[in-house]
């Protein structure tokens, strides 16, 4: 739509160029005419016209407008249509002036070499050929210079019996259209060679599902060259890849290919011209068609270099050995190239991957940290515990000495009982047998009492285990009375009638209710006769089990009551003030609360309430 | 009244009562046990000579308390402390109120039956003595009047003139007086009579 717009300024440009810009208009804008023998979608085609329009946008500063025309030989027949087709483009051209028409195939040239001159008057030809063995220079028009690619049958021939040194046979398979005829007519030239001694067999123009079955039915050891088939026998046009892409699939013989389009799609090698390097020579004959440079008669007729070319994929499937390639052999589709090929994603990626890598091992790195610490203030608090435990026990040793001296003493004096029976001669085995069994009994009792302490004083780390809070208040409630005894104390100990069971370290809720009992009856100690008193009780709460220890002494006065459980806080003369801070914190380690009421003259009560464990799944408590 | 003692055990721990008894029996002794100080005193002690052997920390009163309530009623009974865990506080209190020895749970036998032989000793001596004081009393209780007179006098160490002057009347009289308050008190001269006197002041003050 744009050049109709442009005409009318062209000609009012070219009324005006015979007094001032003679070559103004000229510069302003250069017309390509790409003129398509056959299919210009063919990949060939496509690849080869990118590369060429690159070239010459890189490196012309003239605006280039491309027209396109195609003659479609390969699936119309020329000969009834030539006449209808010019008068059509001639219509189509009548104003217009093209400054280059890059004729592409042998019938494009033709076609132009017929109808040229008077449908694009003082246009120059860029010819684009295939063939390039059986072109002649004379072909061309004046001033036409020519972009030569050569079917190099033989050199795809010789890469393939260097792959496969053992080849019993040849096979050729191409089509019956104008094109493939010649192709087919310049492997045979290549196939005549005097050295080649292996047999030789063309199969030309087979309808597909032949061709396909007849390629099929080749020996592994046989070579085959696809040269196109762009038509078969019985006139059915057909895509050059199409074909190729068919018996592919289903030979045993290795397939080879001579256009570097067909490198990709399954055949395993060839000698091929780079689509992108005949574009550039194309571009570059173009814009010196359009700088108006003469033709150079040596430069004429280029050919774009054959070179060797291998898919990678195609080598392994065939299992040939890539070192029997030529050197220099361009083996494509290689797993390793991607890096290369996509370096700096890779890079950026693998940039981005080791910072994050970094970031999660300095994560890591810090909650390790954390929890190493976190483990140190565990060990920390559990020495504290134990410490603070140990104090408690030197408060307790007269109680303690006492429970154990009891057993041990009864026991002495069994044993001597026992032996004056004996000394006295008289038969007394019955009160013999019932010292012996209370021997027994007392000395169970006192290592009892050992064991109790040594659970108590001996344990180091926290232990979760599931247990009933009376058992915590039985198994002190020997030792908690004899220290009541010692400080008359009245000591009154009421259980739950339930089972409150609990989760958590029963060493350390000992500790609580020993701390909290001692505290008690210091508070009393001083009181009179009738005060001196201390009740724990077990109960069940509402939330949980609850576990008072309540005293009658004076009560905690106001001002001490917000510091009760801070650490070296005590109103005692020789208190640490550990007690109840530690108390704490195993109280909140197993999830429960500690408080305490106290009035005037009523006394006080330490209550801690710990919750109760779920009958399966259990809460997790700290440890302390 | 039997002559034989009787040791009391006053302990709460029942496996402890029951070997001491066992010993003590073994030893050749009569023992009667008690769980608490309560107990024991509930009971009608016997006028027996014995000994209390007792725990010094029980449920309810203690051993000292025990102790106390004694001295005050003048029971006179000896008493061994025995403890599981004694301490120089408590030790001091019990002998200061006259327990005999205060032991430590356990106990060797040789010690324990050593305390209880010392306990019964001076149980003895004690009966003993008390025996000599309440003769002594029934004996001055038998003194006249005038004996009375006479023997006031010669404690306070008067001569017979002056008691003579004293009391208006004659010398020989006194002289006479004199001879029956000593053979009434079974005392052979001024000396005994003033040990005598001392007995009694001391007996009727407690």
């Amino acid at each position: 739509m744009r050049w109709l717009g442009v005409a009318p300024a062209l000609m009012a440009a070219l009324v005006l160029g015979c007094i001032a810009l003679p070559l103004r208009a000229a510069e302003e804008e250069a017309r390509v005419l790409m003129l398509y023998g056959l299919d210009p979608y063919l990949p060939p085609f496509l690849a080869m016209d990118k590369a060429m329009r690159e070239s010459l946008a890189s490196e012309t500063g003239r605006r280039v407008v491309y027209f396109s025309e195609s003659l479609d030989s390969q699936r119309f027949a020329m000969e009834t249509l030539e006449p209808e087709l010019a008068a059509l483009l001639e219509k189509k051209y009548n104003a217009l002036r093209i400054d280059v028409v890059v004729a592409i195939s042998r019938t494009a040239l033709d076609f132009f070499g017929r109808h040229g001159e008077r449908l694009w008057p003082g246009a120059r030809v860029v010819y684009v050929g295939f063939l390039g063995y059986e072109f002649k220079p004379s072909a061309l028009p004046p001033g036409a210079s020519a972009v030569l690619s050569i079917l190099d049958v033989a050199g795809t021939i010789d890469i393939a019996r260097r792959l496969q040194p053992g080849a019993r046979r040849i096979v050729v398979v191409s089509g019956v259209a104008e094109v493939d005829r010649r192709a087919e007519q310049q492997a045979r030239e290549a196939l005549a060679e005097p050295d080649e001694r292996i047999p030789v067999e063309f199969l030309s123009g087979l309808p597909l599902p032949e061709l396909e079955a007849r390629v099929a039915a080749e020996p592994p050891d046989s070579i085959v060259i696809y040269l196109a088939q762009f038509r078969d026998r019985d006139g059915r046009p057909y895509e050059p890849h199409e074909v190729l892409r068919a018996i592919v699939k289903t030979s045993r013989a290795p397939l080879y290919g001579a256009a570097e389009s067909m490198l990709g799609l399954g055949a395993v090698a060839g000698s091929v011209a780079s689509y992108e390097s005949r574009g550039r020579l194309v571009g570059e004959q173009v814009r010196r068609a359009l700088a108006g440079v003469p033709a150079d008669p040596s430069r004429t007729v280029l050919a774009a270099p054959n070179r060797c070319v291998a898919d990678a994929r195609a080598l392994q499937r065939w299992s040939l050995d890539e070192r029997r390639l030529p050197s220099g052999c361009d083996i494509r589709f290689k797993d390793v190239p991607i890096w290369r090929q996509y370096w700096w994603q890779i890079g950026l990626t693998l940039t981005i991957v080791a910072g994050q890598a970094m970031l999660i091992v300095a994560l890591f790195a810090q909650r390790r940290k954390r929890r190493l610490a976190e483990q140190a203030e565990l060990a920390q608090r559990a020495v504290l515990a134990r410490a603070s435990r140990l104090a408690l026990a030197g408060e307790l040793t007269g109680a303690i000495a006492h429970e154990i001296n009891q057993p041990l003493g009864a026991i002495l004096a069994n044993a001597d009982a026992g032996d004056l029976m004996l000394d006295s001669g008289t038969d007394r085995r019955e009160d013999l047998r019932a010292i012996l069994a209370d021997i027994r009994r007392d000395d169970l009792r006192a290592s009892e009492v050992i064991r109790r302490l040594r659970d108590l004083l001996g344990k180091q780390k926290f232990e979760r285990t599931r247990f009933d809070v009376n058992e915590v208040v039985s198994d002190l409630e020997s030792i908690m009375r004899a220290e009541a005894q010692r400080r008359g104390v009245v000591l009154e100990i009421r259980r739950a009638p339930e089972t409150l069971t609990i989760v958590g370290d029963p060493v350390q809720i000992q500790q609580v209710l020993i701390n909290l009992v001692l505290n008690a009856m210091d508070a009393v100690a001083d009181e009179s006769e009738a005060r001196r008193a201390v009740v724990v009780s077990v109960a069940k709460g509402e939330t949980g089990a609850v576990l008072a220890v309540r005293d009658r002494g004076r009560g905690i006065a106001p001002e001490h009551r917000t510091k009760l459980f801070e650490s070296f806080f005590s109103t005692k003369r020789n208190g640490m003030g550990l007690g109840l801070s530690i108390t704490r914190t195993i109280v909140e380690a197993h999830d429960g609360r500690i408080w305490a009421e106290s009035g005037p003259d009523e006394g006080t009560v330490f209550q801690v309430e710990l919750p109760l464990a779920i009958a399966n799944g259990t809460p997790s408590p700290q440890p302390a | 009244m039997s002559t034989t003692p009787l040791i009391h055990v006053v302990d709460d721990d029942p496996s402890m009562r029951t070997a001491l008894l066992r010993l003590l029996g073994a030893a050749g002794f009569e023992a009667r046990g008690y769980s608490s100080t309560g107990e024991f005193l509930l009971q009608p002690l016997p006028d027996r000579p014995g000994c209390l052997l007792l725990d010094l920390r029980m449920p309810g009163p203690s051993g000292l308390e025990l102790q106390a309530a004694l001295l005050q009623k003048k029971i006179m009974l000896p008493i061994v402390f025995l403890t599981g865990h004694g301490n120089v506080d408590s030790s001091v209190r019990a002998m200061k109120a006259g327990a005999v020895d205060f032991l430590t749970k356990p106990v060797k036998r040789d010690v324990l039956l050593d305390a209880v032989e010392r306990a019964l000793a001076r149980d003895a001596t004690q009966r003993a003595a008390r025996e000599e004081t309440d003769q002594l009393h029934v004996r001055f209780a038998s003194l006249t009047e005038r004996q009375r007179e006479v023997f006031d006098r010669i404690v306070a160490g008067k001569l017979n003139k002056q008691i003579a002057d004293e009391l208006g009347i004659a010398e020989r009289t006194v002289k006479r007086e004199r001879e029956q308050v000593m053979a009434k008190l079974d005392a052979n001269s001024a000396a005994d009579l003033g040990r005598l006197a001392e007995v009694l002041r001391r007996s009727t003050a407690k």
